[in-house]
């Protein structure tokens, strides 16, 4: 092949309707969007709430090109690789990435609504936030190890930056020096992990390596090839388990969502929670699955090892978060600790999946199905909690769940709506957190890993006391004498808005069927 | 086991060079108190792995065959490059903050959010 028909075939893979290029629209309008801001911080000096609304037009957009029009007319397309195969653009990476852009708009709307981000470095804080969400968006559709390592980085670094806005604040550049510390070292050593990977396997690009895996098994091997893989596929396992806060890497969550605001550390449990989770699908998937059956069973003991290693980390990481909650005061370091209970909640479905590849593809698709209903509900419950949390926070200068006594009487709707929330975040019945615990625990069962489905009931019924102690503190403990309880109307800013997220919480429940087709659709692609 | 002294360089060489600066970086990140020395430690990872990147892409290590990782790890190390660098700059900006907010660079000092 000569150069000129080279390039032909490289504007045709890039240009072509339907292509690259139009597949990462809605990626190229945040990247965009952050040169719109800057540009317009220049050019616009006094227009002085510049940021806010351009981020949100531009968020828009990518949700407008994000959004599958096409599905509604004829079927969901298959996957296909783009960018000569770096990335992957199936149902699974648009669902997770409308996921990200519904986030993020009903985020910027938070930060103008509880005026985190104050006037003069309003505009940095949505570039940041902008740069960490083009990365989780490469997260979510990487198919090379290049775009994992790319992905992480991307939406990290910024995220250390986000912790330390409040710069005057000695807690505030605490929680970003541990988090960027932490953060730095766990993907150095991940990027170690995955330079052996490359290494021994001699490509860097997903679906290959996993050929070459079945191969090198069925070859026989060696077992000093063997040992380099356990090692690496471990190491990559520190990076990913850090971005999950998965147990003996959660030590940072804590820390960190204690020292930033409420609305960053809404940011980090959500979308870079999301963003690790469909990576980990990702990983997980790409390296035990394979299109020919005969390589397919050669697969079965990187299964067994992937099963054994998320289902262990999820259960333990899970059993963590809950009882280290018990004793905590601060709320955003127990919602931290409820972030971590739910990270393990949210793994479960992935070793679930990944148990069900050798034997049921249908049912492995499910798993993935549940892990998308439980993102998808995850997002507004937190959410509506870390809302309430900061809208309390201008109130009362304090986070302090001590302070909340007897807010019943003062602010019954906001009250309601915590209660909602934290019934949901257990998983209650009429509220929507009970849909999504029933999924996962329905992929559990057809996956028959009873141990880990045992573990989780468990903690479900562990989670009950703390998260009924918050609703304890606000509707039964009697008003603090020396001020009066916060109030704060339903009919407020502050108050719409919490309403806003409480409704879908508990509309999910009725409508869970809707959610749950999207869901099916969106790990329809997956495994072919 | 073959000898490494006695052996003309070859990919295990590289690979024990690499396999010492993980080593040495990560020691380096769990022992050092100074930030400035755990972000050498991280930069030192950073090198290992890349090192091996090369190593592993390089034709004439793997003795000619064409089944090796070819320009891909020289692709992934050019871009670990870049993102070691952006990492640097944003840890040297959080611990310039730190150092105003606390007047110490030393992460045994960073002890107020615990529990």
């Amino acid at each position: 092949m000569n150069f000129s028909d080279l390039l032909h075939s490289a504007m045709h893979d890039l240009l072509a309707p339907g292509a690259s290029l139009s597949a990462f629209r809605p990626e190229l309008t945040l990247c965009a969007t952050i040169l719109v801001i800057l540009l317009a911080k220049m050019a616009l000096p006094r227009w002085t709430t510049s940021a806010f609304w351009l981020t949100l037009l531009g968020i828009a957009a990518a949700l407008w090109f994000a959004y599958p029009w096409s599905w509604a007319s004829d079927a969901i397309p298959p996957a296909h690789s783009i960018f000569t195969g770096v990335l992957v653009s199936d149902s699974f990476s648009v669902f997770l990435r409308l996921l990200l852009l519904l986030f993020a708009i009903l985020f910027t709307t938070f930060t103008q609504v509880s005026g985190v981000a104050s006037q003069d470095d309003m505009t940095e804080f949505y570039v940041l936030m902008l740069g960490a969400l083009v990365g989780m968006c490469l997260m979510i559709s990487a198919n090379h190890i290049l775009m994992v390592a790319m992905g992480v980085e991307l939406a990290s670094v910024p995220c250390y930056v986000l912790a330390g806005t409040q710069r005057q604040q000695p807690r505030s550049s605490e929680a970003s020096l541990k988090y960027a510390v932490f953060g730095a070292g766990a993907a150095g050593i991940m990027l170690y992990g995955l330079s052996l990977l490359v290494g021994v396997l001699g490509t860097a690009h997903l679906p290959t390596m996993s050929t070459r895996l079945a191969m090198l098994i069925q070859s026989g091997g060696g077992l000093d090839r063997g040992l380099v893989l356990v090692l690496g596929g471990l190491m990559l396992m520190v990076g990913v388990g850090f971005k999950l806060s998965a147990f003996p890497f959660h030590f940072w969550a804590p820390d960190v969502f204690e020292g930033a605001t409420a609305e960053v550390a809404a940011f980090l449990s959500i979308a870079s929670k999301a963003a690790a989770l469909g990576l980990l699908v990702r990983l997980a998937l790409g390296f035990s699955f394979h299109p020919d059956p005969a390589m397919l069973a050669v697969l079965a003991p990187v299964r067994h090892y992937i099963v054994v290693l998320v289902g262990m980390l999820a259960v333990v990481t899970c059993t963590f978060g809950n009882l280290a909650a018990y004793g905590q005061n601060n709320m955003k370091r127990l919602l931290a600790y409820s972030t971590i209970a739910h990270a393990g909640y949210m793994m479960m479905p992935v070793a679930a999946a990944v148990a069900l590849v050798g034997v049921d593809m249908g049912e492995a698709r499910a798993a993935v199905a549940s892990l998308c209903v439980y993102l998808a509900i995850y997002l507004f419950m937190n959410l509506a909690a870390f809302a309430i949390v900061a809208f309390l926070r201008n109130e009362l200068g304090s986070e302090d769940l001590r302070e909340y006594a007897g807010m019943v009487r003062r602010s019954p709707g906001l009250t309601v709506c915590m209660a909602v929330v934290m019934f949901s975040l257990l998983g209650l019945p009429p509220l929507s957190g009970f849909v999504a615990k029933w999924f996962i625990f329905l992929s559990l069962i057809s996956a028959k890993l009873w141990i880990v489905l045992a573990i989780g009931a468990l903690n479900t019924l562990l989670s009950l006391f703390y998260y009924l102690r918050v609703v304890k503190v606000m509707t039964l403990s009697a008003e603090p004498l020396h001020r009066p309880a916060p109030t704060i109307p339903l009919v407020s800013m502050a108050g719409s808005y919490c309403m806003v997220l409480t409704v879908p919480v508990v509309l999910l429940f009725f409508f869970a069927g809707g959610l749950l087709n999207w869901a099916r659709a969106a790990a329809s692609t997956l495994l072919y | 086991m073959m000898n490494l002294l006695t052996q003309p360089v070859g990919l295990s060489h590289y690979l024990a060079v690499s396999a010492v600066l993980f080593v040495c970086g990560f020691l380096c990140m769990a022992t050092k108190r100074n930030i400035l020395g755990v972000l050498m430690g991280i930069e030192l990872v950073l090198n290992g792995a890349n090192l091996n990147f090369v190593a592993f892409g390089s034709r004439l290590l793997r003795g000619g065959t064409s089944d090796g990782l070819g320009l891909d790890g020289q692709a992934i190390a050019l871009f670990v490059i870049i993102l070691a660098a952006a990492e640097a700059a944003g840890a040297l900006a959080i611990a310039l903050n730190f150092y105003h907010t606390h007047a110490t660079v030393d992460v045994d000092r960073a002890e107020e959010l615990k529990g």
